[in-house]
C-alpha cells in the first residue's frame, strides 16, 4: 500500500547513496581518480583559501585530531595539502590547499552546482521555493538529531570519566 | 567606466564614428587595467600554448580559447593568487570577453 512517508523515507536514503555514489563515479573518471570522496570532504573542510588549525578543520568534519592527521598525511603525499607550523604558534599545526587541491575543491564544487542546477532548473521559482524550504527543514531536524546522539556521547563519556577518576 | 578595448584600439583620431572619451596615458584607471590586461595574456598564453596574437579584448576568453573547466579554474585560481583576489563562481559566470575579466579583477582589487 502507498504510503507517503515510506516513499519519503526511501527517496531520502536513495539520494543519499546516489549522490556519494554519482561523486565517486564522476571523480575516477575525472582528472583526479587517485582522490577518495571523503578525501575530497577533508578539502572541502580545509577550504581553498586561509590556512586552518587542525583542531578545528576535525571539529568541522566531526573526527579527532589523530584520524585527520592520517588523512592529511596521505593528502600531503598526493600534493593536495601543505602542512606547517604556525610562525607564531609553533604549537599550532596549519593545513592549507596546493594549487591542485584548489583546483579539485572547485571542480567538485562546480559538479555539486551542476547536480543542483539540472534538478530545480525544470521547476517553477514556486515549487523552488517550496523544495528549497522544505530541504531546509529536513537538514534542520536531522541536524538536531545528530547534535542529540552527539550530547548524549558526550555526557555519556564525562560521566565514565568521571567514574575512572574516583576509582 | 572606461573601457580598455575602446582605448588600446587607438585609431584615426579624425576617423568617423561614434564620438568617444578621450583618456589620457596618465589615466591611473587604463594604466592599472593595461597591467592587469598583460598579466592575464601572459597567464593565459603560457598555460595553454597560445600566441598574445592569439587573444584580443573581445575574445570571448573561455569559448573562443577553447578552455575546458579544468583549463579555467586553473587560470581562475592563478589569477586569485597574482591579484591576492577571489574569484566566486558566480562572478565567473558573468564574464563572457578578456575585458570582461580585466574590468571583473579591476573591481575585486579595487575592494
Amino acid at each position: 500500500m502507498y504510503s507517503a512517508e515510506n516513499e519519503f523515507a526511501e527517496g531520502l536514503l536513495r539520494i543519499f547513496d546516489n549522490v556519494l555514489l554519482t561523486e565517486e563515479k564522476a571523480l575516477s573518471k575525472g582528472y583526479f581518480s587517485n582522490l577518495s570522496i571523503a578525501e575530497l570532504h577533508t578539502l572541502e573542510a580545509i577550504g581553498p583559501y586561509e590556512a586552518r588549525a587542525m583542531s578545528e578543520t576535525a571539529a568541522r568534519l566531526g573526527i579527532t585530531t589523530g584520524t585527520l592527521t592520517v588523512a592529511i598525511d596521505r593528502l600531503v603525499r598526493k600534493g593536495y595539502v601543505e602542512r606547517y607550523r604556525d610562525s607564531k604558534d609553533r604549537r599550532v599545526v596549519r593545513i592549507c590547499l596546493t594549487r591542485q587541491g584548489k583546483l579539485a575543491y572547485r571542480m567538485h564544487a562546480k559538479f555539486h552546482k551542476l547536480l543542483v542546477k539540472r534538478i530545480m532548473d525544470p521547476l517553477s521559482e514556486e515549487d523552488r521555493n517550496r523544495m528549497a524550504r522544505l530541504v531546509r527543514e529536513v537538514d534542520q531536524f536531522i541536524k538536531e538529531q545528530y547534535e542529540k546522539y552527539s550530547d548524549e556521547e558526550r555526557a555519556r563519556n564525562e560521566s565514565k570519566k568521571a567514574e575512572g577518576n574516583e576509582k | 567606466m572606461t573601457e580598455l578595448s575602446s582605448d588600446m584600439q587607438r585609431g584615426d583620431p579624425d576617423s568617423p564614428g561614434e564620438p568617444r572619451e578621450r583618456v589620457g596615458p596618465d589615466d591611473p584607471v587604463l594604466r592599472k587595467k593595461e597591467r592587469i590586461y598583460d598579466n592575464l595574456i601572459t597567464k593565459v598564453t603560457e598555460q595553454n600554448e597560445l600566441s598574445p596574437t592569439d587573444i584580443k579584448p573581445e575574445t570571448e576568453i573561455f569559448h573562443d580559447l577553447g578552455l575546458d573547466s579544468l583549463r579555467i579554474y586553473e587560470l581562475v585560481i592563478d589569477l586569485e593568487s597574482m591579484f591576492d583576489i577571489r574569484i566566486s563562481d558566480d562572478e565567473l559566470e558573468r564574464v563572457g570577453t578578456v575585458q570582461d575579466v580585466v574590468d571583473m579583477i579591476y573591481e575585486l582589487t579595487a575592494e
